[in-house]
């Protein structure tokens, strides 16, 4: 585990919306702990790092509580839509040696036949990994695919120790023909009868 | 032009303009798309406009999402009318869009034809928006 996933954090003891936008306001976030059984402890993560730590999915912390080492897994980020920030992080307790189930992202490769474009139906992917080593993506190759191809969830290549939870005809991705953009008369008929003011009522 | 088929009331009362977009914050579908900063109601036609500027811009190939639907009623009672004798006819439809929403996503072209095409799109609409990419590490 790289340094980066290393992180010192502190009990929290003070609880509700308030409390939460004063740890926010000091530069740090509020984070709970829970699994295996345990009582959620409560924590606050310094900011920066820990924005750093989980851009990857799927990120394992290795968490010193005052003192005391607890390996984690990022199970939740919650995020502020507009202005990004991190507003609270739920971790997960996992052993070494642990298999945990996991959503690792679908990562597509290379460039689908000419002309055709490629959907990607499922952006992540279901898998069972051990906890020190999952994977940070399934790569999908797509290179010189045509129409009608399509990539299943049997067909990825899967990293070594992980296994597929999901349904091995799960559709990752499928090439196709983009619809020929409408033309102009067309557009121009569609606009009269468009734009009728109301739908109909059905009271 | 995006329009209800049937609605159980005809007029109805102005949508709330407060708080934030709840769901729809990511993009889902495609690769790219336009995310609302600032509340607004997006007519029909500025949803139709936006839709035309971003498949005239691609040309060919690409695949384009609209995530928003007109499905609120707002009405208007016409010019130079004494108050009263009851609500007006309703004008236009509108979406209720909130910051953080996801407008339109798109899919199948390259970054640059992607932001330009967005750009263009963001040009029709009612609203401060930025383009967002689809993030592989969103938990």
């Amino acid at each position: 585990m790289s340094d980066d996933n290393k992180l010192a954090a502190s009990v929290r003891n003070s609880f509700g919306k308030g409390a939460a936008r004063k740890i926010r306001a000091a530069g740090r976030i509020p984070a709970v702990i829970y699994g295996h059984g345990t009582e959620p402890q409560h924590v606050e993560l310094p900011g920066h790092q820990t924005m750093l730590a989980v851009r990857k999915a799927n990120a394992v912390l290795e968490l010193d509580i005052e003192g005391k080492s607890q390996l984690t897994l990022v199970k939740d980020v919650q995020r502020d839509p507009v202005r990004q920030i991190i507003e609270h992080v739920d971790l997960i307790v996992v052993k070494k040696g642990e298999r945990v189930h996991v959503e690792v992202p679908v990562h597509i490769e290379g460039e689908s036949f000419s002309g055709t474009i490629h959907v990607t139906e499922v952006a992540t992917i279901r898998l069972e990994a051990e906890a020190t080593h999952i994977p940070e993506n399934v790569v999908v190759n797509i290179q010189g695919a045509e129409e009608g191809t399509q990539f299943l969830a049997k067909d990825v290549e899967l990293p070594q120790g992980a296994t597929l939870i999901d349904d091995p005809e799960l559709l990752l991705v499928h090439v196709m023909v983009p619809a020929a953009p409408a033309d102009e008369t067309a557009e121009a008929a569609e606009a009269p009868a468009a734009a009728a003011p109301a739908a109909e009522a059905s009271e | 032009m995006l329009i209800p088929r049937r609605v159980k009331y005809r007029k109805q009362h102005h949508p709330g303009r407060s708080g934030q977009a709840s769901g729809g914050t990511k993009v889902t579908f495609g690769d790219f798309g336009i995310q609302a900063l600032t509340p607004a109601y997006v007519t029909n036609r500025q949803i139709e406009a936006a839709r035309i500027a971003m498949t005239r811009h691609i040309k060919r190939g690409g695949k384009v999402w609209i995530n928003i639907y007109p499905d609120r009623p707002l009405t208007k009672k016409p010019a130079e009318t004494r108050m009263g004798s009851g609500k007006g006819s309703p004008e236009w439809w509108v979406a209720n869009v909130k910051p953080g929403r996801v407008l339109f996503e798109v899919a199948g072209v390259n970054e640059e034809l992607a932001r330009e095409a967005l750009t263009r799109a963001i040009h029709k609409l009612p609203l401060k928006a930025r383009i967002i990419k689809r993030e592989e590490g969103d938990a």
